[in-house]
């Protein structure tokens, strides 16, 4: 019996014993329960979908409000039992967490055979029609198609007892399977996120001279201020600034890197708060018109 | 996980519940008030402007609802929500559109939602299913990814809203490349500089929860942004009184030091006096709650069969 299906620390009302058949009863029950959620969802009448989508939301909505809100156990050990009906929620929202979280992550991995489903639809299509640059999508789908079998075979072979020394260092043991996608995802797939990565300097360079231009008052202040926080990290021009300033001398005030300093704490850091403050006001606005199902946007408004 | 806030920090849980109050009454008060005033926002009067302008060169107009790490979330439903307007009004102008998503979750939510806004405007034979696609869920074979459509098809209008990262650049300066006019907002702080610098428009932090407030007018979402600038009124409000009153507390004489330590819920007495310092203040032991990682509580033990041998995590 493999340990995952039976996350014992500690014990709650959602795991059983290893092995035994309580935990069997349940996953079988879970997947008939499942499966019946399943049907019953695909042959709901339309007008009940919305109130359908409205419990699952304020119900998901709820025990995430209680988990944050709701006091959480202090110091519980594995052994512990609640002490009364106020302390027994407190446990059984924590136990549940983990669940919660796992039902979600199996919900988003039955959407990422739609996400696949759209990207062959796309490409699969202009390599039948070839249409304009239909050779990139022959690049794609083979990549995919190479990327998934190398994947799962090397995958497989060290799952195999004998083969745990394929994890270690060096290349001991590797067959094909394992060259061909250390090839596939070392060798390509990380050098060209990291080739995509590195244009991002010459981007910022272009974006900087397109906007530290003094075209108005504001992009004059911002050229200004900028300037002084660049020259304040360029070690030769800070040092040669600040030769001769006393450090107990006015003029300290005035060396690049206590200039730029202030800048920063001063004007850069509270302006951050005070947005930080609006975005975050703005995220539990939306999240509670949501939760609640007040939010009349997208296709509604 | 969250402390336990009966023994210390409730006071942060009380702003957000006041918080969470104001919005909530703000909304039930929007239905009875009419004509509230929403300043004007430049990035959300350029929507018309751009696609029209991308109707005129008969170029799409294309769309990214960030990238976010989870499944999906207010953020990304927000991004939808702004896209499901301007897929309203490309529709009417029978403009093309394409809309990029970084997770499927979030390609089969906007796909719903893009249909449905075709559907209600009697368009649906406009609709194209191909123009909401999952691109890749790998940062930069995003990037890559979207950087080559807005290349190949030429977009003439981009909006780039939701969490975006370290490729916000490269979608920005690839759209300015081809000459797209750009309307971006990043709910990450680090991002909007390089949006600002790269992007026609920009809304900056809370306006892009404004957004469908402005587009809308709708009631509840207008009472929402009331409610909103209710509680930063009563954030800013809240700052000058701790201003004060800490500065209050530190300059008092009396409190130049402090024989007390504020430890477990209770005050511990130090072997020798200490400096009084900001930590020491009433506010910062009401803002900052105490773990109690040392409390021993004496709990009832579960029987023995209960209790987990090993196994699993």
């Amino acid at each position: 019996m493999i340990d995952i299906a039976a996350q014992l620390v500690p014990k709650t009302m959602w795991n059983a014993p290893n092995n035994s058949t309580e935990l069997w009863t349940r996953i079988v029950l879970a997947l008939l329960v499942g499966i019946a959620l399943f049907v019953g969802l695909l042959n709901a009448p339309i007008q009940l979908r919305k109130p359908i989508i409205f419990t699952v939301t304020f119900v998901s909505g709820l025990f995430y409000v209680l988990f944050w809100l709701y006091p959480a156990p202090i110091n519980r050990q594995p052994s512990d039992g609640p002490r009364n009906t106020f302390e027994a929620l407190s446990f059984w929202i924590s136990d549940s967490q983990g669940v919660i979280a796992d039902l979600t992550n199996i919900i988003a991995s039955f959407l990422i055979g739609l996400g696949i489903y759209s990207l062959m639809r796309v490409h699969i299509g202009k390599i039948k029609k070839q249409q304009r640059d239909w050779e990139f999508s022959v690049v794609l789908v083979s990549s995919m198609v190479l990327m998934v079998i190398f994947g799962y075979v090397d995958f497989y072979m060290r799952l195999q007892p004998g083969n745990s020394k394929m994890a270690g260092s060096g290349y001991v043991g590797w067959t094909f399977w394992q060259f061909g996608k250390d090839l596939l995802f070392n060798g390509l797939l990380q050098n060209m996120d990291a080739g995509m990565f590195s244009i991002v300097a010459f981007y910022i360079l272009s974006a900087a001279y397109r906007a530290f231009r003094a075209r108005s008052i504001e992009a004059t202040i911002l050229l200004l201020t900028a300037l002084v926080v660049m020259l304040s990290l360029m070690g030769l021009v800070e040092f040669y600034w600040a030769q001769g300033v006393d450090a107990m001398h006015l003029s300290n005030n005035f060396k690049l890197d206590n200039i730029a300093r202030w800048l920063r704490g001063n004007f850069q850091t509270p302006a951050i708060r005070g947005i930080d403050f609006g975005v975050g006001i703005g995220l539990l606005a939306m999240g509670l018109r949501l939760w609640l199902n007040l939010d009349k946007t997208g296709s509604d408004a | 996980m969250g402390q336990n806030y009966l023994d210390n920090g409730w006071i942060s849980i009380l702003i957000t519940l006041a918080m969470v109050f104001m919005v909530l009454l703000n909304i039930m008060r929007a239905h009875n008030v009419k004509d509230l005033f929403i300043r004007r926002i430049a990035g959300l009067n350029a929507i018309d402007e751009a696609v029209g302008r991308a109707t005129e060169m008969g170029r799409p107009v294309l769309m990214v609802p960030g990238l976010t790490d989870t499944t999906v979330n207010a953020k990304t439903m927000q991004a939808i929500n702004i896209f499901a307007y301007v897929s309203r009004v490309a529709a009417r102008f029978a403009n093309p559109i394409l809309v990029c998503c970084y997770n499927a979750s979030t390609y089969t939510i906007a796909q719903e939602i893009i249909r449905d806004v075709y559907q209600q405007e009697g368009l649906i034979d406009r609709y194209d299913v191909d123009s909401v696609r999952f691109i890749s869920d790998r940062q930069f074979a995003f990037a890559a990814g979207v950087a080559g459509l807005i290349l190949r098809e030429k977009a003439a209008a981009t909006f780039f809203m939701g969490e975006f990262y370290a490729e916000s650049l490269i979608l920005a300066e690839t759209a300015n490349s081809v000459g797209a006019i750009q309307v971006a907002s990043s709910t990450e702080m680090t991002q909007t500089p390089f949006f600002i610098a790269a992007c026609d428009y920009v809304l900056i932090g809370d306006e892009f929860y404004a957004a469908s407030a402005f587009l809308t007018r709708h009631p509840v979402l207008v009472g929402s942004l009331i409610g909103q600038d209710w509680c930063k009124l009563a954030i800013a409000g809240l700052i000058a009184i701790g201003v004060a009153a800490n500065s209050f507390q530190l300059a008092g004489g009396s409190h130049n030091t402090t024989s007390k330590a504020w430890n477990e819920g209770k005050f511990d007495t130090l072997p020798k006096p200490k400096p009084f310092g900001a930590g020491d203040t009433t506010l910062s032991r009401w803002l900052n709650p105490d773990p109690a990682k040392d409390i021993k509580i004496e709990r009832p033990q579960l029987p023995p069969d209960q209790i987990p041998s090993g196994g699993g995590n």
